[in-house]
């Protein structure tokens, strides 16, 4: 089975998914965490020649991994300002939510896959720093009588300002991660270099792509860990469902256009998001992946949706 | 859930553009396979590069082209987006002015494209000087641009109009050499009027009424005392000039042109004249 590598190939739906694996072939992301707090990594893949949906035609499988990574580089450098357009700022709320969701404590780890431009890397570097800050003035605060020298001392001497924290934010896109890193580093964390994986198969077909990140997902979380999804999801509300599907498919890809000079990026996004399974769906796929307590919250009528699960 | 969208279908029955929307939408059928992407008049590209576009999203690109010309003067796909999107009505009479011409319509027939592959760049630089051939190639040369910059017709919904304004398009820098006017600001100001008067495109007659707002005093004083008049007044007098097969006339004297079309000389002397 000696198929060619090649640059990542990467079936999309959404957001919040970028994992697939070959059924069988099962070998799995390193497990050393870096020294960094935030390390970039892009991981190559091998192909397998069947047909797979892009949006809503069919091509070949070879010629969908190029057509993914060509959508997400052309889309890299205006990303977060599309993101705002499209959602009319909305986007960021979401994100919030899902932090808030997560409530991180200082140590936690985060694996952020598909992270690309790093929204969810922030959010949660941001979230843990300031409880880690917070924790700090407690501690101050219970010690009744400590000096001046003290006190300074505790201050110089700490560190790291995020207690233990790292984040690994992975990718297909090398421009994503590129603008991340940029981010990370004017905002003054130390990131990582970023190194390619050569040991990541994978499988298409959107549905098995599904099944396979959540397996994999599975094992690489250690027990206690927590698995999180924001992803778009089916709208319950049939006038609202309407409405969103008008603008979905008259707005976005002129928006696409007119700011990023790019129809067909976005007119795939819109496309894919009408195959990704429905909340009970994906539900059910997570549980048969193994995950307990699995719960899901609808945002905003289910264009998007929350899905968390534990592994014990 | 189609039961239930019947009356939300009837309500909007009332307002036609968002009923022939709503039947382009793709219904959500759980389970089974998504149909095609939605399409605005049942068919689908009817060229290559062709992307279907229902009226409101026609609508949405002229506006926001329109307003991200203006806000980024570079963005030079913005105003071919416009110029597709607003130009069908123009377009069909254009192509009707060409259909009547012997000229003209050979040139529909045979829809000759200028383009580094289709121009003999060797031949044309063998030319003698004045020749119409040197003088495009020299135009080339001198603003360093190529012909190769033309972006395809896409939001056109009909295939022999997408050729006619790929043709206007790709005829363009043939005006800059006729009319003696370089690729700068004020230049392409200048052509844009002469264009406007000729062809009558909505993209055209906005180019020329909002390019000079970015014109300094003076430039402005000189475009419009000499330069505007001078160029409406030629975009008169000239007979369509997509009805001329350039590619036919690369040997003919520049000069001879000019006269066969009427174009007089420009009254002021630019920079960087071609």
């Amino acid at each position: 089975m000696a198929a060619p590598k090649s640059c990542a190939l990467w079936s999309y739906c959404g957001r919040g998914w970028s994992l697939a694996m070959r059924g069988g072939q099962l070998l799995g992301l390193r497990s050393s965490w870096p020294g960094t707090p935030l390390s970039a990594r892009l991981l190559s893949q091998e192909k397998r020649a069947t047909e797979t949906h892009f949006g809503f035609e069919t091509v070949p499988e070879e010629e969908k991994g190029g057509k993914v990574y060509q959508v997400f580089e052309s889309v890299a450098k205006k990303y977060d300002v599309m993101n705002d357009m499209m959602s009319l700022g909305i986007h960021r709320v979401w994100k919030d939510l899902l932090l808030w969701k997560m409530r991180p404590l200082p140590g936690t780890q985060l694996l952020d896959v598909a992270g690309g431009t790093g929204d969810i890397a922030f959010r949660f570097l941001n979230y843990v720093q300031s409880h880690h800050q917070s924790k700090q003035k407690r501690q101050l605060r219970a010690q009744q009588n400590l000096s001046w020298e003290e006190i300074a001392k505790k201050y110089q001497n700490e560190e790291d300002s995020l207690g233990g924290s790292r984040v690994v934010v992975c990718d297909i896109n090398k421009e994503m991660l590129k603008v991340g890193k940029q981010k990370a580093l004017a905002q003054g964390y130390r990131a990582g270099e970023s190194f390619t994986d050569s040991r990541m198969p994978i499988a298409f077909g959107i549905r098995r792509v599904i099944a396979a990140a959540l397996q994999e997902a599975h094992r690489v979380l250690k027990p206690g860990g927590r698995f999180l999804c924001l992803e778009f999801s089916q709208v319950n509300n049939p006038l609202i469902s309407r409405l969103y599907d008008l603008y979905s498919f008259q707005v976005i890809p002129v928006l696409g256009e007119v700011i990023a000079g790019d129809w067909k990026s976005y007119q795939y996004l819109v496309e894919s998001i009408r195959r990704f399974p429905s909340q009970e769906e994906f539900k059910e796929m997570i549980e048969d992946a193994g995950f307990h307590k699995v719960t899901y919250e609808s945002l905003t009528s289910g264009i998007v949706a929350i899905h968390s699960g534990f592994k014990l | 859930m189609a039961t239930l969208l019947r009356p939300v279908l009837r309500r909007l029955r009332g307002l036609p553009g968002l009923t022939r929307l709503a039947a382009e939408m793709p219904l959500r059928v759980p389970g089974a396979e998504m149909p095609l992407r939605a399409r605005s008049d049942g068919a689908g590209p009817l060229y290559s590069h062709h992307i279907p576009t229902s009226p409101l999203q026609k609508a949405l690109l002229a506006a926001g082209s329109a307003a991200m010309a203006l806000y980024d003067p570079y963005r030079h796909d913005m105003v071919a987006v416009l110029g597709e999107t607003t130009g069908h009505r123009t377009l069909k009479v254009l192509r009707d002015q060409m259909r009547r011409d012997p000229e003209g319509a050979q040139i529909l027939q045979e829809r000759p494209r200028i383009s580094t592959s289709t121009l003999d760049l060797g031949k044309l630089q063998s030319l003698p000087e004045d020749s119409l051939g040197r003088e495009y190639l020299r135009f080339l040369d001198v603003n360093r641009v190529s012909p190769d910059t033309r972006a395809p017709t896409r939001f056109v919904d009909d295939e022999e109009l997408a050729y006619v304004i790929q043709r206007y398009r790709e005829v363009h820098d043939m005006l800059h050499t006729l009319l003696g006017m370089p690729t700068s600001i004020l230049g392409e100001i200048v052509v844009k009027w002469f264009e406007a008067v000729q062809t009558g495109l909505p993209m055209c007659i906005l180019g020329a009424l909002f390019g000079p707002i970015q014109l300094s005093a003076q430039s402005l004083q000189v475009l419009v005392s000499e330069l505007i008049p001078w160029a409406v007044q030629n975009g008169r007098t000239a007979p369509c000039v997509l009805n001329l097969y350039y590619e036919r006339r690369w040997e003919q004297s520049l000069r001879a042109l000019r006269e066969e079309l009427g174009i007089t000389a420009p009254p002021v002397h630019i920079q960087g004249l071609a």
